[in-house]
């Protein structure tokens, strides 16, 4: 098999080949991380965090199933994981074209490294979509490798022919290739006839806002939406809207049409995804093939230099000169360098992804709620996320050969370094999350319980910034970075399991602490008791400390064992 | 006056400089010259305290660099051999940065930032993304981040790479004002027209080592020849330029 392969890869044009493998390198985009990056590793240890949120859906698919002696309520069930599954990989697949955007069109390094180069832009559109699809193909794959074999089996199981699983297993996967070529069909629409239409500088302007966009909508849709899957409450004519503009529901309708387990009367919610599909998939092939006729000859053409944005250009001082200039390059790289926002925008997701389930939540409660444990957990997770995050975006380069300015214009100790590190994390992480927890909290009371959430989470942001700089003795995108030692899986899962098994049983502490005064306030000293403890030790360690600008691996020493 | 002593840079034990010696002084430009892979650039680097000597002293004012690297690094400006720069900023925000990381008062920063800017002709482009600059414009960059805090100590490594007619002629008169002014200037460059009009001596290396330290008046009188070009050729290139032309012609034509 492995020999047919290679054999078929072999056959293939020997530039197209070359150029996917370039490609394919792009769409992962770790550039910043290091030149020799383990694109195979990475993408292995993308693949298992897929595959282990696949089985964990269908180990829950099946027990939910198992555990539901009502035939009627099993049915409602499986629609119920259906939709969630659908609206997952969609999700996952909208994350990942967040992720590798801008990648499947020509950009000036390709237009001025490739045009003097005997190669024809079709095979660089066709390298470029083979290494996209080559990773949305594997983002799928792994995500559904339990669940879509699950899903079929437990809707074969249902009343009705003999061969239900066999027309259900087709039927999902058709559904889920569909739903996310879909998605990523209108993305690639809307790049390719903005790209087309707008002078090139508008246009790079214009794609970053619609990545954040598109983040925060894809984000936004699977949070807030309600679950409509019961069928008395998809023929309620109040949710007609909801049914006809989202699309999830459309391949929901889809699948179960394809499945035959769709009732006429919401044949038009599934017809909305064909007529959907043909779209975005006609969109994306007329402006991806318009693109690379035009925009290639248009990118040679444009001017080299873009003028600047007009506004203001210097703005107001953050702390002292040094503070200022590291909090200022850290926003102008967070939101100029297309990686790192991406990188950081994964934290986010989780930020945003709570905040948006407790929004949701919040509009089914009366009115000053009291402060609850949902509350509690998902503001501290939302911090914990926020700092982490962008603790370990600090940790990608920007520009490792621009980094002797930095080591030439080194006037201060290191701990005025960190100190302005500690400012930046300060400002761009716990400041957001506190405000963005604030807002959330308005609803909650009485006022003295939630504004004492806020002061206790505005002392756990403080410690968690103080946890993030232990040994970080480095300018925030500017030290290298060694990839190997980003275990994303283990990291990851690793993170997800410490913090729910420290978060929970200290929210139910701050819960029972907010009724009582004196352990309250015992509480709020114990947090500034260690913040202050944590900054003494920091401060203490960097007085001594070299900034770093180089990561260095650990030395490895092999013990031979000759001695007796 | 700067002063390099015995200084040597070994990497994986193979010297890259070995056992330098020589001093620039104040009011003087001092020409640094050497083939590629001389180890000039590498010099350079040990003088601004970017790469560590492996043996040997830098001495600033009398006083080795090494025991305050802090204040030594207050007074010195570097033009790197490639501009590398953060070209996310643009050119304002770069310059800004380096004033706030040397923390030159904002306001006297940003009336010196923007003065010259508009001397080297940056100023419609200082809001542009510095990923738009040509080389030459990056140059000029480099220079205002270099200058702009009236270093003491000015290192310069190819300065005039890249940068248009007109902006040479005024770098040259600039150099020089700046040496005639008592700013300490050690000037690398290939360039030797120009290393010759500039620089008051020179010192030249060639595989790390020291082979000349004078006044170029001195090195045309004792070598008893009429340029800098023949000087340099003799001491530091050992391939016949014409030789080896002919032979890339004929791989070309085989």
């Amino acid at each position: 098999m492995h020999e047919l392969i290679e054999k078929l890869i072999a056959r293939l044009p020997l530039d197209f080949r070359v150029l996917y493998r370039q490609f394919l390198l792009r769409v992962i985009d770790l550039e910043s991380l290091s030149i020799q990056a383990d694109v195979t590793g990475y993408l292995g240890q993308f693949a298992g965090v897929l595959i282990m949120l696949s089985l964990v859906h269908s180990t829950v698919a099946y027990l939910g199933y198992t555990f539901i002696p009502e035939p009627a309520a099993r049915f409602a069930f499986c629609l119920h994981m259906e939709h969630y599954l659908i609206a997952t990989t969609m999700l996952v697949i909208g994350l990942i074209t967040v992720i590798s955007w801008d990648a499947t069109f020509p950009d000036r390094r390709d237009v001025m490294v490739l045009s003097p180069l005997p190669i024809a832009p079709r095979t660089i559109l066709a390298a470029k979509v083979t290494a996209s699809a080559a990773v949305l193909g594997l983002g799928l794959v792994t995500l559904n490798v339990a669940s879509g074999v699950v899903i079929p089996l437990l809707m074969g199981a249902q009343p009705g022919p003999a061969w239900g699983f066999f027309q259900a297993l087709p039927a999902w996967w058709f559904t889920i290739v569909a739903a996310s070529a879909f998605l990523y069909g209108s993305v690639l629409t809307i790049q390719g006839f903005t790209s087309l239409l707008l002078p090139r500088s508008h246009f790079l302007r214009l794609s970053a806002i619609l990545q954040l966009a598109a983040f925060g909508l894809f984000l936004g849709v699977y949070f807030v939406q309600p679950s409509l899957t019961d069928p008395a409450a998809m023929a309620d004519p109040q949710n007609h809207w909801i049914l006809a503009s989202s699309p999830s529901y459309w391949f929901f309708a889809l699948f179960n049409q394809l499945n035959g387990s769709l009732p006429a009367q919401f044949s038009w919610i599934a017809a909305r995804a064909w007529i959907g599909l043909g779209l975005a998939l006609t969109g994306a092939a007329s402006s991806l093939v318009l693109c690379y006729i035009h925009t290639m000859k248009k990118t040679v053409e444009e001017p080299d230099l873009v003028p600047g944005p007009v506004g203001p250009h210097l703005l107001p001082p953050l702390g002292n000169s040094l503070q200022t200039a590291v909090a200022l390059f850290s926003v102008r790289s967070l939101t100029r360098s297309r990686q790192h926002r991406v990188a950081f925008a994964f934290y986010l997701a989780f930020v945003f992804g709570l905040a948006f389930s407790l929004f949701r939540s919040e509009l089914a409660l009366p009115a000053s709620s009291l402060v609850s444990m949902d509350l509690v957990i998902s503001t501290f997770l939302m911090m914990f996320f926020a700092v982490a995050g962008l603790g370990s975006v600090f940790s990608l380069p920007i520009s490792l050969t621009a980094n002797w300015v930095l080591r030439t214009t080194q006037i201060r100790p290191s701990e005025k370094y960190v100190a302005a590190t500690r400012r930046t994390l300060l400002l761009l992480a716990v400041l957001p999350t506190w405000l963005l927890a604030a807002a959330l909290s308005l609803r909650f009371g009485p006022f003295p319980n939630a504004a004492g959430h806020l002061a206790v989470l505005a002392l756990v942001g403080c410690n968690a910034v103080e946890l993030c700089l232990v040994g970080f003795y480095k300018v925030p995108f500017t030290c290298s970075y060694l990839p190997g030692k980003a275990n994303v899986q283990v990291i990851f899962w690793g993170f997800l399991v410490v913090m729910l098994a420290v978060v929970i049983p200290c929210a139910e502490f701050e819960l029972s602490a907010l009724h009582q005064p004196l352990r309250f306030f015992m509480m709020l000293f114990s947090l500034s008791a260690a913040r202050t403890a944590l900054w003494a030790q920091n401060q203490r360690r960097a007085k001594s400390a070299v900034l770093h600008f180089e990561e260095l691996p650990d030395e490895i020493i092999t013990t031979l064992g000759l001695s007796a | 006056m700067l002063e390099l002593r015995n200084v040597s840079k070994r990497f994986s034990g193979i010297p890259a400089v070995d056992d330098v010696t020589f001093s620039a002084r104040p009011g003087e430009v001092t020409g640094y010259l050497g083939p590629n892979g001389s180890g000039k650039s590498t010099t350079m680097k040990m003088i601004t305290g970017l790469i560590e000597m492996s043996g040997g002293h830098i001495f600033f004012e009398g006083k080795s660099i090494q025991d305050d690297l802090i204040a030594y690094k207050r007074r010195m400006g570097y033009v790197p051999e490639e501009p590398y720069l953060y070209t996310h900023l643009s050119g304002t925000e770069y310059l800004v940065m380096v004033a706030q990381l040397r923390d030159l008062p904002g306001r006297q920063s940003a009336e010196r930032i923007d003065a010259m800017l508009r001397l080297f002709s940056l100023h419609n482009d200082r809001h542009a993304s510095i990923s738009g600059y040509s080389k030459g414009m990056r140059q000029k960059v480099l220079l205002i981040a270099a200058l702009m805090h009236n270093p003491q100590l000015i290192l310069l490594d190819e300065p005039f790479s890249g940068l248009d007619v007109a902006s040479s002629l005024v770098l040259r008169s600039l150099i020089q004002e700046l040496a005639s002014r008592g700013k300490v200037v050690l000037f690398s460059s290939h360039e030797l027209d120009t290393v010759e009009r500039i620089c008051s001596r020179v010192v030249i290396l060639h595989r790390g080592k020291l082979v000349a330290d004078d006044s170029i008046e001195r090195l045309r009188s004792l070598m008893e020849l009429s340029t800098l070009e023949k000087i340099f050729s003799q001491l530091a290139i050992e391939q016949d330029p014409e030789s080896t032309a002919r032979q890339i012609a004929e791989i070309i034509y085989a």
